[in-house]
């Protein structure tokens, strides 16, 4: 059992498709959430063991989810299309992986599960 | 003519000359002597700091323009640099001009050696290069927005490619659904970045309904409202409106002779909402589905999920009628 995962992501068919594909490999997903707002109500509820953050919610920044987890020891990697995150994001996704946009499934399962290790 | 009055014209004719040249330069020029006081200046430098020839000539160089070009790194690069090397070129300098502003200068410096005097004079060219760094910095952000939306939408397509059902289909039926979700990605894509403005809604149900209109009246489009979408809100749409489509030809009314759809939709004010009501007629008798297929889940969520909306869907005995309603909060009207 992988653990937990927080999704955090606004478009509705890349969260669905998420969703599946990490449930495919034993993992339990949190959310998705759309929205900063939704994202840290399910933090409040359950602390996930690792999440998986895209930058930009519906314009806006998830860079106070990304202080949320940091503050809870969360590790955590993003799904940005950027190419430098942390330029858009600021300091609290810094040294954080990004898998990319669009993400292969293998980079993605092995991202995660170093980062729950 | 004495030798002296031969030589006098000579030096003037060089000076002439010379002057000439500079003012040929078109980017601004200096010519400093060794205590860096100004022996000449170009019109571009007079026309580009807004100065005259004469408040500039005789000058020393930070007392320039009320000691506007006393900027720390030029007098080190003059003082320190320029005599050790033979030029410097390119030297990036930023610097608050009063009545200019701040402006971005790239400084080429070079000595000058005359064979037969002693004096060390120094040419300093000063291309101001604000406006174009303004422009490729604006072009670099339009060229990273474009960058970041063409990896969205591969991501988005990688993601129906996922999830559009295999089970129990040939690869031929696959292709067909996958494509059928494609082109409605395609169909947004292309109204987004249209200059359809406010007719945006109607040409997307036009174009996401045409391959499905199996004879002249199945499909009425009631006139709706007039609405600037915003491209997500669009795609959105677009994929949902392909769903419904598709399951009308399948299983609803578009799948008999003489059943209708009728598409409809409106503005509310307070809260701003859009509702759009598709209500199919004269189809075969509707049963709600047992399992609810990626079709069902795929206008959920895109819908509720991505647009913060809300959807219903009544199967009705004599058609399924799906009403959608959308918050219209700024993040999902086109400014």
């Amino acid at each position: 059992m992988p653990g937990t995962v927080l999704i955090v992501e606004d478009e509705f068919m890349i969260a669905l498709d998420l969703q599946l594909l990490l449930e495919r490999q034993g993992w339990r997903v949190i959310g998705p959430a759309a929205t900063v707002a939704s994202a840290l109500q399910l933090l409040e509820d359950e602390t996930p063991t690792v999440a998986l953050l895209d930058v930009k919610l519906g314009g806006k920044l998830v860079t106070p989810v990304a202080e949320s987890l940091r503050a809870q020891d969360v590790p955590f990697a993003l799904t940005s299309a950027y190419e430098d995150p942390e330029q858009i994001a600021g300091k609290a996704v810094a040294r954080a992986p990004n898998v990319g946009k669009p993400s292969t499934e293998r980079r993605l399962l092995a991202t995660l599960e170093k980062l729950a290790a | 003519m004495t030798h002296m009055e031969e030589l006098y014209r000579i030096l003037r004719n060089s000076h002439v000359q010379a002057q000439g040249i500079v003012d040929t330069v078109s980017e601004p020029l200096l010519v400093l002597d060794e205590t860096l006081r100004v022996q000449t200046a170009n019109r571009a430098f007079f026309e580009t700091f807004q100065v005259d020839r004469d408040e500039t000539i005789g000058q020393p160089l930070h007392e320039l323009g009320n000691g506007q070009w006393n900027i720390a790194d030029l007098q080190r690069l003059l003082v320190e640099v320029i005599p050790r090397a033979a030029a410097i070129i390119n030297y990036e300098v930023e610097h608050e001009f009063p009545a200019l502003g701040r402006r971005t200068m790239l400084l080429t410096a070079r000595r000058l050696h005359h064979p037969d005097s002693p004096s060390r004079l120094m040419l300093l060219s000063i291309l101001d290069v604000t406006e174009r760094y303004q422009r490729d910095a604006a072009r670099e952000m339009l060229f990273d927005e474009l960058r970041h939306r063409m990896k969205n939408l591969l991501s988005v397509t990688q993601s129906i490619a996922r999830q559009t059902s295999t089970e129990n289909r040939t690869a031929e039926e696959y292709r067909d659904d996958f494509l059928g979700r494609f082109e409605a990605l395609v169909d947004a894509q292309d109204l987004a970045f249209s200059d359809q403005g406010e007719g945006a809604l109607s040409a997307l149900v036009e174009r996401v309904l045409m391959p499905y209109t199996p004879q002249p009246d199945a499909i009425v489009v009631e006139s709706g409202s007039a609405i600037r979408l915003a491209p997500q809100t669009l795609q959105s749409l677009s994929l949902v409106l392909h769903e419904l489509a598709t399951n009308a030809a399948k299983y609803g009314a578009l799948s008999v002779k003489g059943g209708t759809v009728r598409i409809g939709w409106q503005l509310e004010d307070n809260p701003s909402q859009l509702h759009l009501r598709w209500a199919e007629n004269g189809g075969p008798p509707v049963t709600p589905p047992e399992d609810t297929g990626f079709g069902t889940r795929l206008i959920r969520a895109a819908i509720a999920y991505s647009l913060g909306g809300n959807v219903e869907q009544d199967y009705a005995e004599g058609g399924l009628v799906t009403q959608i309603v959308i918050p219209l909060g700024e993040a999902h009207v086109s400014r």
